[in-house]
């Protein structure tokens, strides 16, 4: 314990992380600012520039980057009516409407200290949660595992764009898309076409490009001309004392709702901030605000949202099981920088991962600080002309593909999942479940053939193991659960 | 019940059947290595038929709640999906930059730009600004052209 905490407060004493997460706050709250470009874009963007950098380093950028872009979102939502994330969503409701009355930033302001809170308790949580969950992770066994990979899977069902069996089918072909490559086992070749840099595998990185930021580009390219409605504001304002007295229950309310989304796998921010609203809606004293510019609405969203990011890294560190788009990226990192997600991280490298919570904690206080005093300077970059900005990300997106293998292989990928990514969108298909599909494609596999081995061929026994049984209930449950609830209503009605 | 409305879940399928006839092309391991753990072949096929399950499904609720007609994809991101394969071609034939460059370029004009001059110094600066930061801070290599040639000697 004492080991862990002196890991998290070194953080504060190591000039050059400080630095690093300084200048990683900047550039997450201009990420988060520009519509279109989100954490998980940023994310994949950013993840070739940290390839020289210390493990810890490179992971407390990716999270930084999570946490400032995620809370950003609002500064758009408020201003110009459009989230600079998707996580920012539920903050225009009601943050707009303010700003048009003349008081933006009054909504700032609320959203600042929102999100600085729900980051900060979802740490703390973080904290104790993920070494608790480490500890009954240590009895994992292939048969565990497995089925708690197919509860993560089953998950991607409820994630908030598509639809159940949209993302399900994402999911399934991201899971196919891992096949690609020489088996493990008997290393016979499988849709590698003859391309033996495939042997590997499909490189996680590219895929996420692809998915994430080169897909953005086409759809962006629809708004290449369209002129967006910017209110003007003053100076951010701290909240009063009455705005304290009347959004602290919703925001320590929404903080734990968004922290315990975001360690479901596969819910990311977006989910908790819309729950995160309307809860603050459902126990309000003054629900005739909400959608008029009701500061319960926007602290309710951001906290919670915000709250979301540390939840996320739970099961994607204890686990390896991303909790959201983002984390799926940072997941990548982990691997990338030969840190490996799992239990056996609290224990062979517990001085890394408090670091890296204590990162978390900066970039909340970072944000915090730019928030307040800079978020007017920030919301003026978001009226960069976007037929400038996509070229830039064009760029960024085949450089930094190319980067991590010297492979002109992974730019074609990035190309061609960038065109998959965009007209899986178009027809309501998320991209976030191709990408959690193709993390996790590789745990299923390998895991349901360690457990074949273990019983003997007899994939049967996986049913007599009590744990993998409650994690395939869970996941059955999340197929099945609203289904089976809404039949039992209906009885009940007739 | 229009076909227009089922064309996701008849690629879908296509797909699916597609994978599962490579899957089923692949080479059998003996059974001395397989143990008692599966063919290779199986885990994609066993995806494959998931999946068709699952398209049926999605066939099914089109079948009942049609989904609304696409609007056109536009002119500007069909151009921009050209840009991507000329890049490519620019990237293999003569160099990565003059490729990232002159997609740079132009795709900031088709997309509205209306200065040539600031397209053209976007286009410019930006690839020279990230080629140094990856050449001399990350020292990545990037692959020989008339450019990289010229600077790596």
């Amino acid at each position: 314990m004492l080991e862990a905490a002196t890991a998290l407060g070194s953080v504060f004493l190591d000039p050059y992380l400080l630095f690093l997460i300084f200048a990683t706050t900047i550039i997450g709250i201009v990420i988060g600012v520009l519509p279109g470009l989100g954490a998980t874009t940023g994310a994949a963007l950013l993840l070739p520039f940290t390839l020289t950098m210390e493990p810890v380093h490179a992971i407390a950028v990716l999270a930084t980057i999570y946490v400032s872009a995620t809370f950003a979102g609002s500064i758009t939502a408020i201003l110009i009516n459009t989230p600079g994330t998707s996580a920012a969503a539920a903050t225009t409701f009601d943050g707009f409407p303010l700003a048009q009355r003349g008081e933006a930033g009054r909504a700032l302001g609320v959203a600042v200290i929102s999100s600085t809170f729900g980051g900060v308790v979802s740490v703390i949580v973080l904290c104790f949660a993920a070494p608790l969950l480490a500890r009954v992770a240590y009895e994992f066994r292939p048969p565990e595992y497995f089925a708690l990979t197919v509860f993560g899977l089953s998950m991607l069902a409820s994630i908030s764009a598509g639809g159940a069996i949209k993302n399900l089918i994402g999911g399934v072909f991201g899971v196919w898309l891992s096949t690609i490559g020489a088996e493990r086992v008997t290393a016979i070749e499988r849709f590698m076409f003859g391309n033996y840099e495939l042997y590997e595998g499909l490189g996680f990185v590219p895929v996420m490009i692809g998915l994430f930021a080169m897909s953005e580009l086409l759809v962006q390219s629809k708004v290449a001309n369209q002129a967006v409605e910017f209110v003007k504001m003053k100076a951010v304002q701290l909240p009063s004392r009455e705005d304290y007295k009347k959004i602290w229950k919703t925001v320590v309310r929404s903080s734990g709702i968004g922290t315990f989304i975001g360690i479901l796998p596969a819910e990311g921010a977006t989910v908790a901030s819309m729950i995160g609203y309307s809860e603050a809606k459902r126990w309000s004293k003054n629900k005739e605000e909400f959608g008029k510019g009701s500061i319960e609405g926007i602290a309710g969203a951001e906290s919670a949202n915000n709250a979301a990011t540390g939840g996320a890294m739970v099961p994607t560190m204890v686990l390896g099981i991303p909790g959201s788009g983002t984390t799926a990226i940072i997941l990548v990192g982990l691997m990338v920088h030969g840190l490996r997600p799992g239990p056996y991280l609290f224990t062979e490298q517990v001085n890394s991962v408090y670091q890296i919570f204590g990162s978390m904690f900066a970039a909340n206080i970072m944000f915090l600080l730019m928030g307040l005093y800079a978020a007017k300077i920030f919301a003026r970059i978001s009226l960069v002309p976007i037929n400038l900005l996509w070229p830039i990300v064009f760029a960024l997106s085949v450089i930094g593909a190319y980067a991590l293998n010297s492979s002109l292989l992974d730019i074609w990928i990035v190309l061609i999942f960038g065109v998959i990514g965009f007209f899986a969108r178009r027809f309501g298909f998320a991209v976030a479940p191709i990408a959690v599909g193709l993390i996790l494609g590789k745990m299923v596999e390998v895991n349901l053939q360690n457990s074949l081995k273990i019983f003997y061929g007899e994939w049967w026994q996986i049913f007599t193991q009590p744990l993998a049984v409650f994690f395939l209930i869970l996941a059955f449950l999340g197929l099945c659960g609203s289904q089976i609830f809404a039949m039992i209503t209906k009885s009940k009605k007739h | 019940m229009s076909l227009k409305s089922q064309i996701v879940p008849i690629f879908l399928t296509a797909v699916s059947l597609v994978i599962i006839y490579l899957a089923l092309q692949l080479d059998l391991s003996p059974p001395m290595i397989v143990g008692d753990s599966m063919q290779p072949r199986a885990f994609p096929i066993f995806l494959m038929l998931l999946n068709l399950i699952l398209t049926a499904a999605l066939a099914l609720r089109f079948y009942r709640h049609p989904p609304k007609d696409q609007e056109p994809i536009l002119k500007i991101t069909w151009l921009t999906m050209v840009l991507m394969v000329v890049f490519y071609a620019l990237t293999v034939s003569i160099d990565m930059f003059v490729g990232i460059s002159v997609v740079m370029f132009l795709m900031s004009l088709i997309w509205g730009q209306r200065s040539v001059l600031i397209a053209a110094a976007n286009a410019i600066l930006t690839p020279f600004l990230v080629f140094l930061l990856f050449d001399v801070v990350l020292r990545i290599r990037f692959p020989r052209g008339v450019i990289t040639n010229w600077y790596y000697g």
